[in-house]
């Protein structure tokens, strides 16, 4: 997991795998304390204490096709790798909250990634479930809700529309990313050109 | 971008959209359509499951094949991700592994166009690891 939209998937994946009707995916960023909090809560199946409590364990997992589960260890790593730390709430029959937090000014701290691309496949994969995806920058707040593009009569099933709604959430985010300071390492992460001329980039900046 | 930054331009998009080409009928019973599931667990999403899945929601829109494109968890075949499994109407279910961008031009073209069965079929009676 290079970013923090591929864990964004991976976790919504468990929750959709839960049998979750409504998905909340928040990030929020603090300026001030230098943190990011990526949280996602669903009202899935639950867990119950002793499953919330090896669910670190990259050899626990509940399923019978595979022996290893490595979705909310490689989170747990990524977050505590930048100082961060995980935190997994969960009530069987009522749902799961799982918050990772990061420090922004840690340079191990995870670049956003291509939300748009995730939050599009998540939203015409599963046209039954709703989501809510929120990113705030200190007072600067994006909000996608799946039921409210139902509403205007956004349909991502039909052709061309998904572009449309990737463009829309990125120039979404671009323009509250524009409230980011410019020494945190998401926002010079953010702002770099695709990804072959990363190593070029980042040599000039630092 | 695309210049769309409200929600208003997002439905005036879609209003384009519709007056263009008309709804397209979809068939209401998901027996009839081709159905394709793609593994994008962990282990799928870090093999570039996304870009897969991306490619065979596009093309199979711009062929015009009615299909419905879902997510679904690991199959188990971890070592052989991107795995995609592809259900023709009427056929049992096969996966397909190791798929990038290009095995899905090849399985659209040959195994949903034709039926022709394909090279990187993994067998259900596989051992998993």
């Amino acid at each position: 997991m290079i970013d923090l939209a591929m864990h964004m998937m991976d976790i919504a994946q468990n929750s959709l795998r839960a049998g979750a009707k409504q998905i909340d995916i928040d990030l929020t960023e603090s300026s001030r304390d230098h943190t990011l909090l990526f949280r996602v809560s669903d009202n899935g199946s639950g867990m119950s204490r002793e499953t919330v409590e090896k669910l670190a364990d990259p050899f626990f997992t509940t399923r019978t096709t595979r022996k290893a589960g490595l979705g909310i260890p490689f989170l747990k790593m990524t977050c505590e790798q930048a100082d961060g730390r995980l935190t997994v709430s969960s009530e069987e029959g009522r749902g799961t909250v799982v918050e990772a937090l990061y420090r922004t000014d840690h340079p191990d701290c995870l670049p956003p990634g291509d939300m748009a691309g995730y939050l599009v496949l998540l939203l015409r994969a599963n046209p039954e479930v709703r989501f809510r995806f929120a990113s705030r920058i200190d007072d600067a707040e994006f909000v996608l809700d799946s039921d409210e593009l139902k509403e205007q009569g956004i349909n991502l099933l039909h052709p061309q529309m998904p572009d449309a709604v990737r463009g829309y959430i990125r120039e979404n985010l671009k323009e509250i990313g524009r409230k980011r300071p410019p020494y945190g390492f998401p926002y010079r992460l953010a702002t770099q050109a695709p990804q072959t001329d990363n190593m070029q980039q980042t040599t000039e900046r630092y | 971008m695309n210049g769309i930054k409200t929600l208003a331009d997002l439905k005036r998009k879609q209003e384009e959209v519709m007056s263009r080409m008309g709804q397209r009928n979809r068939g209401e019973n998901p027996e009839s359509l081709v159905q394709v599931k793609v593994a994008m667990a962990t282990c799928g999403i870090a093999s570039g499951a996304k870009e897969v899945m991306e490619y065979f929601m596009d093309e199979l829109d711009r062929k015009e094949i009615d299909a419905v494109v879902t997510q679904t968890g690991c199959m188990g075949y971890c070592f052989a991700e991107p795995t995609v499994e592809i259900t023709l109407p009427g056929r049992e279910a096969i996966v397909f592994g190791y798929v990038d961008i290009r095995k899905a031009g090849e399985i659209i073209e040959r195994y949903i166009g034709e039926g022709e069965l394909l090279d990187g079929i993994i067998p259900q009676n596989y051992n998993t690891i």
